[in-house]
């Protein structure tokens, strides 16, 4: 039930349209053999055609173009006489309906350019709309709305083609002013009121508003916005991209507001006659602006859009989807109430029926599909960080779509609840979900999150791929990689000692799973959704105008700049609809996430590189922000941090405002590693506060960046020698993740207690811990990080004795296959390390027999740390070196070890003892 | 206050002057005053003792206290008007004018002032024009209604209007009609800030214009903004104040600014009215039905505000005082959307929902903007079990007034009734919000925390315990309370929530199957507690009650009296069931 008065989707005849409907006489003049007058070839003749077709079709705008833009574009198409001649024409003929009468002739004349029925048997050569071609459909249905117009509507029509032509004839300022609310109120700006141009106003109002923001930029401290002390210590790590730093600040500042670019504070001209256009374009522009608010909501305007969005509201008031479009504008722009509002406001007027994607229900549903607006709101909350809430609104939309069996909102609900558990490990929701869903309380037992997950994802694929819904399958299919990813699957009604089961994950699983939902884009090959990829086309036509004349679509453009605008715009006719290609790429960035656990960092590297040079342009930016932020720690571990910081500036000038978060953590990240290394320890404590902060619990809570910031704590209290605080957040870390069953992480929880235990000098106690890590990693088929514990191992074991150096030395052996291939620098030389102290621990070892295999070790091992200006482990190699050299008599080289031994030392101990300029920049 | 007869001649120049400007709806509001003055005993005459009301019961009701009339501070410092007559020349054209303007023909009274230049004719031409433009513009509301419902024609007047209104107000020609004009312009131009500067520049030069008033308080629209206009204080002002306090939801201000101007204007209908209005706000329907029995007496043909009356009896459900007054406005003005809503009132009340929604539906094609019809015709839905349409309906109250607590009640009830309580709880929230002291609300949200899909009961006791503090009267809030602490386990809480219930059904002599419930639970806990005394009141209580309670109030005694006879000292060992 939308709308009490009125159901939306008539076609009203405007002055725009009686232009159309003339230049659609000019090109098509009844009884005309071959090309009509001012063509000069058929080409040409075409070219009309198709601007024509593309004002009727064209969704980029909501409003109709006025005259004076029409002529404007219509010079651009062609620009020589013909084009003159046709605007003379179009003049003449407008100007020329005066009376009423004028207006019954005019349609009726109309009407002869159309084909008859039987235009079949018309010849080859003569020039007819065909009734049922896109320009003859929109040609009778302008004479069908005018001959249904009452004469009231007529002179309406009447006097409006009078103001239409006469703005074009002078250009005075118009007058009627939409209803912005004056800021002034002192009875002096009076007159200028009268003349403002609104167009300025508006555009002063958001300027200033940049200007605010970018005060209050400067003034907010480090973590919310541009962070300018960690720009100026990236910079300090010299790399010589400062000036492009400096400018991408300038556009990053600017780019939320106003975006010069973008045409949308044209619309709100506020001149006496504006029309809409037709409800399919102004349904196509909004379906296009969602994607785009989807895709990068940055870059939309918070308040451009709604300027555009208020207007239409005005305009069209049961156009009720307006309402959700602001929703999604404010969603975007993190305006937690009026995406409330908006939300609500929307689903109460059209009850969810409203839409492109409606496809009303055979039987009389008069219930709407209130189902629809708590799913909206669930994940709304979802999105705003209410886990709680956000399960309790879907648990309602669940009851509700099985009340009104709407199965398909049911698939997505489920869907929405698993990927909610997954991405916020709660820790109870027995109450929650089994109090709802059937199947729950059918089976009778109360089952672990995670086997109330896997239940809920099994169920929500069975649906998906029952209805035919390929994307949610897809998706689905992805959820359930992440889940095989992540979690031991275990029987779910017969648990405990007895079960023999191998408790382990299974890679060939994911892989399945994986492979499973890329079939999705084979699906899509054929099918396309008619509506935003014609008004696409035609908006992308009608803004090529200016290229050079000739058939556009048959020769590519060559050369010159816009390529890409060119192939996008060949391309989109067939091309497989954004959300496919979203999807898509997420698997890739789920592929990479995978191997990057299970320890393939090549694969890993590769899968990312896909999504980031394949989807970049579909998937979401935060998703692209994903794949570059993967890319930039893989090169922070395998080349150091000199390279992965000039990554990182590029990859922030490109992300500028959008996915701040991401970028900001990977550069708190990377600083931390950074500074660890070079035992700059306050600064890695204050940055390890940063995250705190961005952990905190203020904008949702996000269980991963808990866990990454107090392991980042730890690992500092365990870098200061502090064992005692360190175990203790490990601790407390290891309790949380258990809780929340982030299995993965307790691995490497358990592998930095061990850590812990081994430098402050209790093997015997670290040793349960790295075999408990060990094993872990064996469950979930973590082999990189199981070969790191294995080191720790050996470590451990070489810190109890020389005794057991031998047992030691094998275990370095077993795991250097995977260290060499897949770890990093500063596992490599931690390997390297190790093994040379094993072999110069061990009794039975002679220096002076073999004394290269220790060298080339430590050599290795000091190249790669002096990458990575990893200044303790490098002393020690380098100690190591020396001490070798002592032994072999060869003092020359030993000189130089020692030196370099020396120079580390040094650079560590300044950085406790000075002032660090790092330090002071904080 | 300035004196009463002070006040009668003020107005009866103000009368001339304004309805010499054709502002009628001022001039009879204005005169509606005049006559209120209640007259002074000694001048006693007999044509106007038939609006005396010196029996009337609600003048006693509201002079109990007397009502100090100290004059507020500063005497209103704007002499009777006296406005300079135009000259005689333009006199001739003028009369003309008007009386095409008395006519309805706008825009030809305009055309004959075109050339005038005297104040009068200025205004007058001016006022012509505009009203002119908006008749068209309603015209055309309905010509033009677009496909997707647009309907924004404006008034194409306003333009040139503007542009003169300015024009004179620099020159500093302009007098308090031509700024009273202006600010009525701008306003609907949506400069609302300069509206409001123009409207208090015109009721500070001449406070008799009631419609500059009515447009200057629609765009007060929130405290802060009624506290920084500045004005002079008159006899008007407290007109305007009472009405403001009233539009902001003030309504005990608005009630004592009321009384305060009983004390002149003791026969004003239009102030009694207002009371009623203030009075249903808070809920004193009985008063508000001696109230508007009293204004049907005085002014039968009376329309304005009579929906608000047939509310009131439609909560009383007195089926022949609504027919009778349906009856009434139906043949004094059926074309008024007051009209068409008691008429759907009355149908409602019937149980004819089809033809109620009808009638609400003509009240909204009369006024689009009328806020009760909007709501009630969600009422309607509600009842026939449509909700969609009555989420519409209520939506569309809301985007009217957003401060309409009783469309937003609606939606939550309607979402409620669709199963979704989590989603109406919102709803319910806001309009709680709005309305914070209505104990309804409360428990309607409370009722919705409590529902099987949610069970969230803490909350449900958090809401049924603001319920309970501001004055339950159906009194469910504490026996909703008790059971629920009772359910929760919490036996403490439960008995002093049932016995707090139990005095409070003492005091209002109710008797029923709660009263049984909480004389049993009680009669329980204090044997649990081993407070036999009390046990065996509540139990001997319980005696008077047939059905099964009976038998085991007897019971519990009978275990009370054998557990006391045995030796005291059996207490020790006795463990709680």
């Amino acid at each position: 039930m939308s709308g009490i008065f009125k159901q939306p989707g008539a076609f009203a005849i405007t002055p725009h349209k009686v232009s159309v409907c003339i230049l659609l006489k000019i090109y098509a003049p009844p009884a005309q053999i071959s090309l009509p007058f001012p063509f000069s070839s058929v080409a040409h003749h075409n070219r009309l055609g198709l601007f024509l077709l593309s004002l009727t079709k064209s969704c980029d705008d909501i409003l109709e173009p006025k005259l004076d833009e029409l002529i404007h574009q219509l010079r651009m198409m062609s620009q020589n006489w013909m084009s003159t001649w046709i605007i003379d024409q179009l003049m003449t003929r407008l100007s020329s309906l005066s009376s009423p009468d004028d207006l019954f002739n005019f349609f009726i004349d109309i009407r002869g350019i159309l084909g008859g029925p039987d235009s079949g048997a018309i010849e080859d050569d003569q020039i007819i709309l065909d009734l049922n071609s896109n320009l003859g459909i929109f040609l009778r249905r302008c004479v069908l709305a005018f001959n249904l117009l009452s004469f009231e509507g007529v002179c309406h029509l009447l006097t409006n083609i009078g103001i239409y032509c006469k703005e074009e004839f002078s250009n005075c300022p118009p007058y009627e002013a939409p209803s912005l609310d004056d800021s002034s109120s002192n009875l002096e700006t009076y007159s200028e009121y009268e003349n403002m141009d609104l167009e300025n106003f508006v555009y002063e109002k958001v300027s200033e508003e940049i200007e605010a923001r970018k005060e209050a930029n400067e003034r907010i401290p480090f973590h919310l916005h541009v962070p300018n002390t960690l720009l100026s210590l990236v910079d300090d790590i010299d790399v010589p991209v400062d000036s492009a730093s400096k400018q991408s600040e300038k556009v990053r500042v600017a780019s939320p507001y106003g975006d010069p670019s973008s045409n949308m504070l044209r619309d709100d001209d506020p001149s006496g006659a504006v029309f809409l256009r037709t409800n399919w374009q102004v349904q196509g522009y909004l379906q296009e602006q969602a994607d785009i608010i989807e895709k990068n909501g940055g870059a939309v305007s918070l308040n451009g859009f709604e300027i555009v969005l208020r207007q239409l509201r005005k305009l069209a008031p049961e156009l009720h989807r307006v309402h959700f479009l602001s929703y999604l504008n404010s969603l975007s722009h993190d305006d937690y109430i009026a995406a409330l509002e908006n939300l609500h406001c929307y689903f109460d007027y059209s009850a969810g029926t409203e839409g492109l994607d409606f496809v009303p229900p055979a039987g009389s549903n008069s219930f709407g599909r209130y189902e629809v607006a708590l799913l909206c709101l669930g994940m709304m909350h979802f999105h705003f960080g209410h886990p709680k809430l956000a399960l309790e609104v879907l648990t309602e939309a669940v009851r509700v779509s099985q009340q009104q069996s709407n199965d398909t909102c049911l698939a997505y609900t489920l869907a929405a609840i698993s990927n909610l558990l997954f991405e916020n490990g709660i820790s109870s929701t027995a109450r929650l979900i089994g109090s709802s869903y059937s199947l729950f309380t059918s089976i009778g037992i109360s089952l672990s999150v995670q086997q109330q997950l896997f239940v809920l994802l099994r169920g929500s694929l069975k649906r998906a791929e029952s209805l035919k819904l390929k994307r949610l399958v897809a998706s689905n299919h992805l959820a359930m990689a992440k889940f095989d990813l992540t979690h031991v699957q275990r029987p779910l009604l017969s648990f405990g000692p007895k079960a023999s089961m191998k408790l382990s994950t299974c890679p060939v699983n994911v892989c399945k799973e994986l492979r499973l939902s890329s079939h999705l884009i084979s699906d899509f090959c054929n099918e396309s959704s008619a509506m935003t990829i014609d008004g696409a086309f035609s908006t992308a036509w009608l803004r090529n105008l200016p290229k050079p004349t000739g058939s556009l679509l048959l020769c590519p453009e060559n050369g010159s700049g816009s390529s890409s605008n060119v192939s996008q715009f060949c391309a989109q006719p067939t091309s497989i609809p954004g959300s496919v290609m979203q999807v898509l790429g997420s698997s890739y960035l789920l592929r990479a996430t995978a191997w990057e656990l299970y320890g393939s960092t090549p694969l890993a590297r590769i899968n990312a590189l896909v999504h980031a040079t394949c989807f970049a342009d579909a998937s979401s930016s935060s998703d692209t922000a994903l794949a570059y932020v993967k890319l930039i720690q893989h090169l922070a571990v395998f080349k150091g941090y000199k390279e992965a910081f000039s990554a990182l500036k590029i990859a922030e000038e490109k992300f500028l405002s959008v996915s701040k978060s991401q970028i900001l953590l990977l550069k708190l990240q990377l600083l931390h590693d950074h500074a660890l290394h070079r035992g700059h320890l306050k600064l890695a404590q204050k940055l390890c506060d940063e995250l705190g902060v961005l952990a905190s619990p203020v904008t949702g809570v996000d269980m991963n960046l808990k866990t990454e910031a107090s392991l980042r704590h730890a690992r500092t209290l365990l870098a200061a020698n502090q064992f005692r605080e360190a175990a203790a957040v490990a601790h407390s870390l290891f309790c949380m993740c258990y809780k929340y069953n982030l299995q993965v992480e307790n691995a490497s929880v358990l592998l930095l207690l061990a850590e812990i235990h081994k430098k402050s000098g209790n093997a015997v106690l670290g040793l349960p811990y790295a075999l408990a890590s060990l094993s872990f990693c064996q469950s979930f088929n973590l082999d990189l990080l199981k070969a790191s514990a294995t080191l720790t191992l050996a470590e451990l074991w070489l810190s109890l004795g020389s005794s057991h150096a031998t047992r030691a030395l094998n275990l370095v052996h077993g795991a250097f296959p995977m260290i060499l291939g897949h770890g990093g620098l500063e596992l490599r030389s931690r390997a390297y390390i190790v093994e040379a102290k094993c072999y110069l621990s061990d009794t039975n070892f002679c220096v002076f027999d073999n004394y290269e295999i220790v060298i080339d070790s430590l050599r290795q091992a000091s190249d790669e740390l002096q990458l990575l200006e990893f200044h303790e482990l490098a002393a020690e190699a380098f100690y190591l070196m020396a001490m070798v050299y002592d032994k072999l008599g060869q003092l020359e080289k030993r000189e130089e070890a020692a030196a370099s031994f020396q120079k580390h030392i040094l650079a560590l101990q300044n950085n406790k003892n000075e002032d660090d300029p790092l330090v002071s920049v904080l | 206050m300035s004196s009463k007869e002070s006040c009668r001649s003020e107005l009866r120049i103000a009368i001339r002057q304004l309805s010499d400007r054709c502002l009628y709806t001022a001039s009879k509001w204005e005169a509606e005053q005049l006559v209120g003055i209640e007259q002074d005993p000694a001048k006693f005459t007999p044509s106007n003792t038939r609006f005396q009301r010196g029996s009337s019961s609600i003048r006693r009701k509201y002079r109990t206290h007397e009502i100090a009339a100290t004059p507020i501070a500063g005497v209103s410092y704007v002499a009777t008007p006296v406005m300079e007559e135009d000259e005689l020349v333009d006199g001739d054209f003028y009369l003309l004018a008007k009386s095409y303007f008395d006519c309805r023909e706008y825009k030809r009274a305009a055309h004959v002032l075109r050339d005038q230049t005297g104040r009068k004719s200025v205004f007058l031409r001016c006022y012509a024009l505009y009203l002119a433009g908006e008749k068209r513009k309603e015209e055309e509301m309905i010509e033009l209604e677009g496909p997707l419902g647009k309907s924004d024609s404006v008034n194409r007047e306003l333009v040139s209007l503007e542009r003169e209104l300015s024009m004179l107000c620099k020159n500093g020609t302009i007098d308090p009609f031509g700024l009273y004009l202006y600010g009525l312009v701008l306003k609907q131009k949506g400069s609302e800030n300069l509206a409001r500067t123009v409207l208090v520049e015109s009721v500070n030069s001449y406070p008799w214009n009631w419609n500059a008033w009515t447009e200057l308080r629609s765009l007060c629209s929130t405290i802060d903004i009624l506290n920084t206009v500045n004005l002079n204080s008159h006899w008007m002002k407290d007109f305007f104040l009472a009405s403001a306090y009233q539009e902001l939801r003030m309504h005990n201000e608005s009630l004592s600014k009321y009384e305060y101007l009983l004390g002149t204007f003791g026969n004003s209908n239009y102030i009694q009215a207002q009371i009623a209005k203030a009075q249903y706000s808070l809920r004193e329907f009985d008063q508000v039905e001696a109230l508007f029995e009293e204004l049907m007496r005085s002014d039968p043909y009376r329309v304005e505000d009579m929906d608000m009356y047939s509310n009131v009896l439609y909560a009383k459900e007195s089926f022949s005082a609504l027919s009778y007054l349906a009856h009434r406005v139906f043949m004094t003005d059926k074309y008024r959307p007051e009209s068409c809503c008691i008429i759907g009132n009355y149908y409602s009340l019937k149980g004819q929902h089809e033809k109620s929604v009808m009638y609400f539906r003509r009240a909204l094609k009369l006024n689009k903007n009328y806020l009760s019809a909007w709501t009630l015709m969600g009422h309607e839905f509600v009842e026939m079990k449509n909700t969609p349409a009555a989420v519409d309906a209520y939506r569309r109250a809301v985007d009217v007034d957003p401060c309409d607590y009783r469309a937003w009640y609606g939606l939550g009830q309607a979402y409620e009734m669709m199963g979704m309580p989590f989603y109406a709880l919102h709803y319910f929230q806001k309009s709680v919000f709005l309305q914070p002291n209505d104990s309804r609300l409360w428990i309607a949200m409370a009722q919705c925390y409590e529902t099987e899909q949610l069970r969230m009961l803490d909350e449900a006791i958090k809401c049924y315990k603001r319920a309970a503090a501001c004055n339950d009267r159906e009194a469910i809030a504490l026996y909703q309370l008790a059971k629920l602490h009772a359910e929760l386990g919490h036996p403490e809480e439960a008995a002093s929530y049932y016995k707090k219930d139990l005095e409070r059904m003492e005091d209002e002599e109710r008797e029923g199957p709660n009263m049984v419930e909480a004389l049993l639970y009680l009669a329980r806990y204090y044997k649990l507690q081993d407070r036999f005394e009390e046990a065996e009141v509540y139990c001997t209580r319980l005696l008077d009650y047939s059905g099964p309670e009976r038998e085991t109030a007897k019971s519990l005694l009978r275990g009370m009296r054998s557990s006391q006879s045995i030796l005291p000292s059996m207490d020790v060992e006795r463990f709680p069931p």
